[in-house]
């Protein structure tokens, strides 16, 4: 349960990241001055990325081993972390049915008020349990802060890794009703864990899988 | 009479053809694609046909066809006439200096003699840089009628610029001139048939100057002040639109050209092969008959002249896209303080070099 964050940048050892040797005389030597050897040194170092990117267009390497990171965006996708702040999307359970309370946690915490829930009741076997009727998510008011996520009690709203498609001409578009927030539990399943991980606090506890309210008294 | 006529439409048409059809659209690629590979970045590629993109060609075509389409637009209170006229002037010099410049030698094919320059005028340089001076009253012009403050302030520097550079670019060509003993640039570029006589063996010094005072004049980073795009948003062309910024452009591009087709001519042996005397070639051409022979030595130079044009626009782009802005005072300081005494120090020597031969 204990999650450490990780201090250091990348896999570069902190010694590495110092800045090299300054030079605090912002008086030219007269070699500098004569400028033209500084200019053949400048025109050796472009030529040489020049003279390598060259190659490298004319017999790409094979793999991710290119000099060039520029990533060829429609062709080409990131992998991106599990801790990145996707849209937010509701929780299906295994039966099809979403796994939202509607307690109106989210509603109350979302800080730009796109949330909106209507509560209900249904049966469940022979037990009644509470789920929203409507879950309205206004996607042009969404910051992708995430407090809807680290408040639910059940993990019943999570952020997704979808960042595409989600740009649309017209406003009333971007409204989203409960079907199109609904993911399977199946596909969230390295995120819940995460979330687990990261708001993991020590009165919490995970919540069992049928709908009863949990209490901390036991 | 009419065979002569067709040669010299021939010729002009060939010029105008690869100055505004090959090298004007080619230019804004190559400085894209050369600046990204240089920066280690990828450049424009997303203009396709069918899904082609052919390594982003396809963008100068792309780019004519949204500036043709922009509206042509002339700010309240410009000089209508003058704000008109700037990029015509502009761009005019830029393309009919090209005529005195040879793009090959002189050669006799079946019985008709073909000399492979549009103007041979016994003043070549002078005519090249009487015209190349007009091109700063394009400059001056647009800055001045766009009323605009940024334009201005452009107008302003590049005259200031171009004038002082003009000077030392003139004193720097003095040198070659003393040594080859001819202004007509086809006898000029005949003289370094030797590789060991090109002009920037005799003229070292002559050809750093000449070199560095032709950006200048072209002002293109690093002395790019009139334009200066960090300081006055595009300087002297800030309030032209459409097809009349792209000419400020083109006639930019084409002196590129321009200047890479000069110092060929002057320093880097014309049309000729290194090495390679124009006798062998023709020996070596000589299964061919003796007229077309003749031909494949004609187009042999012609690729050869235009070899060392590319070469030397790679090189300007490579200069452009490695050095970082000068400072005003500092290009001020430059033409007037280096740049002219180094000049006049070369032909003092030079000519005492002359005199004690």
């Amino acid at each position: 349960m204990n999650y450490e964050l990780n201090y250091t940048i990348g896999s570069i050892p902190l010694d590495k990241l110092k800045p090299k040797k300054v030079r605090k005389n912002i008086e030219l030597t007269l070699w500098e001055r004569l400028y033209i050897p500084e200019i053949i040194r400048g025109m050796y170092i472009t030529t040489r990325h020049f003279t390598i990117n060259m190659i490298g267009f004319v017999f790409p390497p094979k793999g991710k081993k290119r000099k060039i990171f520029t990533v060829y965006y429609p062709e080409e996708k990131l992998t991106i972390p599990i801790a990145y702040r996707g849209r937010p999307v509701l929780v299906q359970r295994e039966d099809g049915k979403e796994k939202c309370v509607a307690c109106g946690l989210c509603e109350r915490i979302c800080p730009a008020l796109a949330i909106s829930i209507v509560g209900g009741e249904r049966h469940r076997g022979n037990d009644m349990e509470r789920y929203p009727v409507a879950y309205t998510l206004d996607m042009s008011r969404c910051v992708y802060c995430g407090l809807c996520e680290e408040v639910c009690p059940h993990e019943a709203i999570v952020m997704s890794d979808e960042y595409i498609g989600l740009a649309e001409y017209d406003r009333k578009n971007m409204i989203y009703p409960k079907e199109k927030l609904l993911v399977p539990v199946a596909r969230l399943k390295d995120r819940i864990e995460y979330v687990r991980k990261i708001y993991g606090k020590n009165n919490y506890q995970i919540p069992s899988t049928n709908n009863q309210i949990i209490t901390k008294s036991q | 009479m009419i065979a002569e006529l067709i040669e010299a439409v021939a010729k002009i048409l060939f010029i105008f053809g690869v100055n505004m059809g090959f090298f004007a659209p080619i230019l804004g690629w190559v400085e894209r694609k050369q600046s990204a590979v240089m920066q280690d970045r990828v450049g424009a590629n997303r203009a396709d046909i069918l899904g082609f993109t052919l390594i982003g060609l396809l963008h100068p075509l792309t780019d004519t066809i949204k500036i043709l389409t922009k509206e042509d637009f002339i700010p309240a209170g410009a000089n209508k006439l003058f704000h008109t006229l700037a990029p015509f002037i502009s761009l005019t010099p830029a393309l009919i200096t090209f005529a005195v410049i040879p793009f090959g030698g002189q050669y006799e094919i079946f019985g008709h003699r073909i000399n492979l320059v549009i103007a041979d005028l016994d003043v070549g340089i002078l005519f090249i840089f009487a015209f190349a001076s007009l091109a700063t009253y394009g400059t001056v012009l647009a800055g001045w009628s766009s009323n605009n403050n940024w334009s201005f302030l452009g107008g302003l520097r590049a005259a200031a610029q171009m004038l002082s550079y003009e000077v030392a670019m003139g004193l720097s060509i003095i040198g070659i001139i003393m040594v080859y003993g001819s202004l007509r640039l086809t006898e000029i570029g005949a003289m370094q048939e030797n590789f060991l006589r090109w002009g920037i063996f005799l003229q070292p010094v002559g050809f750093i100057l000449f070199l560095t005072c032709a950006i200048a004049e072209n002002k293109r980073v690093p002395f790019d002040i009139p334009e200066a795009e960090t300081e006055i948003v595009a300087g002297y062309f800030t309030e032209y639109s459409s097809m009349k910024f792209i000419m400020f452009w083109m006639a930019e591009f084409l002196e590129v050209v321009t200047i890479s087709g000069i110092v060929t001519t002057l320093f880097l042996g014309a049309w000729h092969l290194p090495f390679v005397s124009s006798e062998k070639l023709l020996s070596l051409f000589g299964f061919a008959g003796p007229n077309l022979s003749i031909v494949l030595l004609m187009l042999t130079n012609i690729v050869t002249f235009f070899a060392k044009i590319i070469f030397m626009i790679w090189l300007q782009m490579t200069i452009r896209w490695t050095l970082p802005r000068f400072r005003y005072d500092q290009i001020m300081k430059l033409g007037w303080k280096i740049l002219l005494p180094i000049s006049l120090i070369n032909i003092f020597i030079t000519g005492l070099v002359v005199l004690l031969k």
